[in-house]
């Protein structure tokens, strides 16, 4: 009992969850501000901003669904923690089953729904437009992602992270087999996390802030902690699907490498964002929907002529 | 198009409307005429097919000091150099024809020359408020100016 | 079929640097048309303009706009001299030109540095303005502003410049170029910034004529205007520099021509250092002018900037008339937002460089 709360509420569960994605948001603002010529926020920054925005007044215009506001970030948050929960970090897995990748899919777009309905329930006008936008975007990346993210457990004929990772413990890791899905797997996750050159649906130029233009104080906390853990996760999870390592190593050495495997991939998700410029909405669509569908059900028929 | 020339623009404006423009010569760097405001549009036309000069740069109003009850009205024109037409008008009832039918440039000068000081623009159908508040309950801020610089 | 709404831009918007009200429909990604509204700023310059006498207006009349506040004194001068009759010392003439470049210099990488991020080019605009500081800088080192520099009298400057600043202005100027130079690289090859801008809101030269639009956006349609070109205040009819045209009229020649008008105005800056003749920067002027009317052209960043001023022969200005750039580029908007999508709407704004506390006054 003492060890399942343990791995619920410390590791890999809520806290270590929720301090990782604390720690991305500063490398990664960290990174951007290095590639702007700028110094950055200091380490304790995120932390800091969740704490200033915990104190800040919440309200929301007139008209807008209090309960189902309130209710969207928390239910976003749980589902992104869960899914976090079946993902092995450096090895260790303490919950895994056939089929939790599926499930981690499922809880993982969660977060992009309820975005949307966030957007409609606050009632303004830029809510609306951003949360539109944020729906249109979800139709260009989900697929492809899906589709390339079943490579790996095609591949290792397995619907299990833990069953795809050990998997490569014998193959080696999947990108080798898998490059296109891999490169694919990233534009997705740049999709879902709403990152630049994908951050339509929250274009401060075009929507002001997009779904969350009116939210504030302690439930805009909560939104910034969904993306932050929504994109650790996602970062786990690609780590676990393309990139991992022999396992019968000294479990420290295990953990290095992936720490240092979620840091490439940190950097590669901050170049990719200070480099790109923001693409049209029907620029995604059409790239989504004629190039990254097409190549990721090439790759797929490549990994099952693989396998067979 | 030929190049602007004064004497010849003198003549075409008495030819068109039987008056001819005279010359004013108090400002420095522009070819000034004076004409009757309701010669407005047609030495428009004048500069338009014959010089091909249509750059309207700006609308200047004024009141002098010593004479209240005129307004004097400068449009004035860039072809090359700067050409600008005089006019004035009675501040009992200013009135001019609007050009914004083949200038739609001119709008946003005529809207502000009209609030600024009350000026009447026919041809269009309402000149709304550009610079000043929608609520200025005060008149034209030019017009009376004694009375409202105390403010 | 999505119906009509109205999004409001403005008063205050990520969009906008300064208040400017616009209503502009929409249905869906598609921009039907719009309506807009000024006065936010409006402080009746004109008026106070009047009720303050000549001196206090060199201060007051640079305070019309933030980024092209020497371009107004200079013109606002240049029009008071000649009421007065007199003529301004050359080295004056000299530098005056010079802080009118810089201004020229630093006001476009602002610019570009607007458009970058609006696009979504976060980077370009954090090095654009990293860039731009250097102009900044030499204009606080020579006149102890940054962008309000009190630089003007009447009858001259208010500074000299000594042999130190003068090798100071030449080295920095030299290595904004190499920046700029490399900005202008990435801008010219960076496809997404022309995946975001060829071919937006094109803008025929008809069109421009029609609106009395002047400056970048004229030029970026093939309309060759440049008033330090056509109606030289001195020492512009001395200096040569290229004008810089482009036919297509879209959001990507608009870019293009500030970008390259950026370098036009370095070489400008080095000529004039060179050129620079020795000499007094002030002469005496009479406090008061007799009565006459004068009318200045010059060329702002924007484009053309127009001064009508009289004199009745008081210690005030009897009417100061200010034709702003902005005010003509403004009434442009709603017919250049017609057809266009939502996601246009940045670029068509970036690309028309307002400057709104410029056309309120």
């Amino acid at each position: 009992m003492i060890e399942e709360l343990f791995f619920l509420l410390v590791f890999p569960g809520m806290t270590f969850q929720v301090v990782c994605g604390l720690g991305f948001e500063w490398l990664d603002r960290k990174l951007l501000a290095m590639f702007q010529r700028r110094v950055g926020p200091p380490w304790y920054q995120p932390l800091a901003d969740m704490i200033k925005l915990f104190s800040k007044e919440d309200l929301l215009p007139k008209g807008a669904n209090e309960m189902v506001a309130a209710f969207l970030p928390l239910l976003s948050l749980s589902a992104v923690l869960t899914a976090g929960l079946y993902i092995p970090i450096a090895g260790f897995s303490p919950v895994s089953f056939e089929g939790d990748l599926i499930v981690i899919l499922f809880l993982m777009s969660v977060p992009t729904l309820a975005y949307y309905v966030a957007g409609i329930v606050s009632v303004g006008i830029y809510s609306i437009l951003g949360g539109g936008r944020s729906l249109l975007q979800f139709f260009s990346y989900e697929v492809p992602l899906l589709i390339a993210l079943s490579g790996p457990a095609i591949l290792a004929r397995s619907w299990s992270v833990s069953g795809v990772m050990s998997a490569q413990a014998g193959l080696g890791p999947f990108i080798l087999f898998q490059p296109l899905g891999f490169v694919l797997a990233m534009v997705g996750l740049i999709g879902k996390l709403k990152r630049d050159p994908l951050d339509i649906p929250k274009a401060k130029s075009e929507v002001v802030g997009g779904s969350l233009t009116e939210f504030t104080g302690a439930k805009l906390a909560f939104w910034h902690l969904v993306m932050n853990v929504q994109a650790i996760v996602g970062i786990f999870l690609l780590v676990n699907l393309f990139l991992a390592w022999p396992q019968m190593l000294h479990p420290l050495l295990t953990a290095g490498i992936f720490l240092a495997q979620c840091l490439i991939m940190i950097l590669i998700l901050s170049t990719t964002s200070s480099v790109f410029a923001r693409l049209r909405i029907d620029q995604l669509a059409g790239l989504g929907w004629r190039i990254l569908v097409p190549l990721a059900l090439l790759q797929v028929a490549v990994v099952i002529l693989m396998g067979v | 198009m030929t190049k602007f020339n004064l004497q010849s623009m003198i003549d075409k404006i008495e030819d068109a409307t039987g008056t001819p423009g005279e010359v004013y010569d108090g400002i420095n760097n522009d070819e000034t005429i004076y004409i009757e405001p309701d010669q407005l549009v047609d030495v428009i036309n004048i500069l338009r097919d014959h010089f091909d000069c249509i750059h309207l740069t700006a609308i200047t109003a004024q009141q002098r000091e010593d004479q209240h009850d005129t307004i004097e009205v400068m449009y004035h024109f860039w072809k090359g150099r700067g050409i600008t037409l005089l006019m004035k008008l009675p501040t009992s009832t200013p009135q001019l024809t609007s050009i914004i039918d083949f200038l739609p440039g001119a709008d946003f000068y005529e809207r502000e020359v009209a609030e600024m000081f009350g000026i009447h623009y026919t041809g269009r159908e309402e000149t709304p408020p550009l610079l000043l508040p929608d609520d200025w309950q005060n008149g034209p801020p030019f017009i009376g100016r004694e009375e409202n610089d105390a403010e | 079929m999505q119906n009509r709404i109205s999004i409001p831009i403005g008063p205050q918007h990520p969009l906008l640097k300064e208040p400017l009200s616009m209503m502009i429909d929409i249905s869906g990604e598609k921009v039907l048309g719009g309506s807009m509204r000024l006065g936010y700023v409006h402080r009746g310059i004109e008026r106070l303009a009047e009720q303050r006498n000549y001196i206090q207006n060199v201060l007051l009349i640079e305070r019309v706009c933030g980024i092209c506040s020497h371009v107004h004194t200079t013109t606002y001068c240049y029009a008071v001299e000649a009421l007065l009759g007199i003529e301004i010392p050359p080295r004056a003439q000299y530098i005056r030109a010079l802080m009118c470049e810089l201004e020229r210099i630093h006001s476009h990488l602002l610019w570009l540095g607007i458009l970058a991020k609006h696009v979504g080019l976060e980077t370009i605009f954090m090095h654009a303005w990293h860039d731009r500081e250097s102009s900044l800088d030499i204009m606080e080192a020579i006149s102890g502003g940054r962008v309000s520099h009190a630089a003007n009298q009447i009858g001259g400057v208010s500074f000299n410049l000594d042999k130190a600043q003068a090798e100071m202005i030449r080295s920095t100027i030299s290595n904004l170029r190499t920046q700029v130079e490399g900005l202008l690289n990435v801008i010219e090859t960076e496809p997404a910034l022309h995946a975001r801008t060829q071919g937006v809101a094109p803008v025929s030269a008809e069109m421009i004529r029609q609106y009395c639009v002047v400056g970048p956006i004229a030029r970026a349609s093939g309309v060759d205007i440049d008033l330090r070109r056509d109606d030289p205040l001195p020492p512009y009819d001395q200096l040569e520099f290229k004008v810089i045209t482009h036919a297509d009229g879209d959001a990507w020649a608009r870019t293009l021509v500030r970008a390259q008008e950026t370098r036009e105005s370095l070489n400008l800056c080095d000529t004039i250092m060179r050129d620079m003749p020795d000499g007094e920067v002030l002469v005496r002027a009479p406090r008061k002018v007799p009565p006459g009317e004068a009318i200045i052209r010059s060329e702002a960043p924007r484009g053309e900037v127009f001064y009508y001023l009289r004199s009745d022969g008081s210690e005030n200005p009897a009417r100061v008339k200010i034709r702003t750039p902005t005010l003509s580029a403004l009434s442009m908007i709603p017919a250049q937002l017609a057809a266009i999508q939502v996601a246009d709407i940045p670029v068509v704004l970036a690309g028309i460089d307002l400057c709104v506390a410029c056309a309120d006054r």
